[in-house]
């Protein structure tokens, strides 16, 4: 960088000293994302309503008939999973649904990761616990993770329902051929903002099957 | 501030059919209707009024200990996926080429305070998501000073957490828990992004001014906060930012290990 340019980035010494401004610039930030994240939530609700409302019909008629939710995801997706499979066991209202995030238990994970290969930590538990009227619902952001399409198709293989969350434009999840009878895709091209709208859709269609069940 | 978030969540609960919040029976989960202040409706995204600059001021300490070596401890008793998704985020960023940082789930089913207490070195980032009565969470916060590390409480509901307790509070003042679910996901990835962005500014990265022994308020004029090890008679073992200390107990009340003392010149002034 020529000293003749240095005006043009005042700080790239590393000799800025005054945090005011910085500051003020991360609040407008946060701000302009925050609003966009609501935009995102409204849209995406709105547009999946009808959807929504079929995903979770055919969920309620599983756990009439005594299935089970199995949830299931990567990263800040397994946590997600992990969620719902709180929401619907410990609900702050309405009736408690069999429900179990398949990444929370540490020593299945690394067993099945050491000995079989990550591709199948998902699929080779739904082996172990699947039945016909059970549920298998799968997070992802870019709809395109190897393990949750090996879950999903075993899931299917067993007579699962089978339900996607994605983002961007539903990846593999979402294109011909998918196993996954039901995707929900946040359209989004921010894995933060398709998470946010993802936690959206995740309550709107727990309240839609406590209703389909009341 | 946080008022402003107050103000609109103070709202009575509403309660539809069979005592259920209206929040999450709305057809497709369309958020409640909500009058903001003035009866004006609230728009979408109003909520982030009250947290934005509280949102700021955590994301540049976060930034400023991360760049001096800190650890961040993520913690969220009641709600554990919180903890994994906050402490995931920061070391696996989703943007390829931020810096991994080093980020930990304390163990939901761990004794919150005896495992931090065991792991956390001052400098230290602990962070939690939970209800402002939560006692292990009230429990832990107030241990932060003498620990010395910095601390975040997020949370949602009418009723804040104590002035003090912790270093920066981030609230929302909704009482819906599922509303307040979404926007803990918008709240933690935000003080990712905007940690991240904290980073381009080298120049405040720079600790903040140190004290030195000869001028300094926090060590000599006033208590320095401690929290006590162990007890022989009136000496006690106390654990401070500094490091250990033996002080004389012989002012206060016997203190028990665990107890926090302010201390003065060598000597336990009051236990608080």
């Amino acid at each position: 960088m020529p000293e003749t340019t240095d005006f043009l980035y005042p700080f790239i010494e590393g000799d800025e000293t005054d945090s005011a401004t910085l500051l003020e610039d991360l609040a407008r930030s946060a701000e302009g994302k925050w609003r966009q994240s609501s935009r995102l939530r409204l849209a995406t609700l709105d547009r999946s309503a009808a959807h929504l409302h079929a995903t979770a019909a055919a969920m309620a008629g599983r756990f009439g008939a005594g299935g089970r939710l199995f949830t299931f995801g990567n990263g800040g997706s397994a946590t997600d999973a992990e969620a719902v499979a709180h929401l619907y066991t410990q609900p702050p209202w309405g009736r408690a649904l069999p429900a179990r995030s398949l990444a929370e238990d540490q020593a299945v994970m690394t067993a099945l990761g050491n000995d079989v290969g990550f591709d199948l930590v998902f699929s080779r538990q739904l082996i172990a616990h699947g039945r016909p009227h059970d549920i298998a619902m799968g997070f992802s952001t870019s709809g395109n993770s190897d393990n949750l399409m090996m879950a999903f198709a075993e899931a299917r293989k067993q007579g699962m329902l089978t339900i996607g969350l994605a983002g961007y434009d539903g990846g593999r999840m979402a294109a011909e051929g998918t196993p996954v009878e039901q995707c929900l895709v946040v359209r989004s091209d921010s894995v933060h903002r398709i998470q946010e709208s993802q936690a959206a859709l995740n309550h709107a269609l727990w309240a839609a099957v406590q209703e389909a069940l009341a | 501030m946080a008022d402003i978030a107050q103000v609109i969540g103070t709202e009575e609960p509403a309660a539809g059919p069979g005592g259920r919040p209206r929040e999450a029976a709305g057809p497709g989960g369309r958020p409640r209707e909500a009058a903001g202040p003035g009866g004006r409706p609230q728009e979408p995204g109003d909520e982030i009024a009250g947290v934005a600059d509280d949102l700021a001021r955590a994301s540049l300490a976060l930034a400023r200990r991360f760049s001096a070596g800190a650890t961040m401890w993520c913690a969220s008793p009641n709600w554990p996926f919180h903890a994994h998704h906050v402490a995931v985020e920061f070391v696996h960023p989703v943007i390829m080429g931020k810096r991994a940082l080093p980020a930990v789930t304390v163990p939901p089913a761990a004794d919150m305070v005896a495992s931090l207490r065991a792991s956390v070195v001052p400098g230290d980032i602990v962070l939690v998501l939970a209800d402002a009565d939560d006692p292990r969470v009230v429990d832990t916060m107030r241990r932060g000073a003498a620990w010395g590390v910095e601390t975040v409480w997020i949370g949602a509901g009418p009723r804040r957490p104590e002035p003090g307790s912790a270093n920066h509070v981030i609230w929302l003042g909704t009482d819906a828990p599922l509303e307040a679910s979404e926007l803990f996901v918008r709240i933690y990835h935000l003080l990712w992004e905007l940690t991240h962005v904290c980073f381009e500014h080298p120049g405040l990265m720079k600790p903040e001014p140190a004290c030195t022994d000869e001028v300094c308020i926090t060590c000599s004029d006033e208590g320095r906060p401690a929290e006590v090890v162990s007890v022989e008679g009136d000496e006690a073992l106390v654990r401070t930012p500094d490091g250990h200390e033996r002080i004389d107990v012989s002012l206060i009340d016997l203190p028990a290990p665990g107890d926090l003392v302010l201390i003065h010149a060598g000597f336990a002034i009051t236990a608080s």
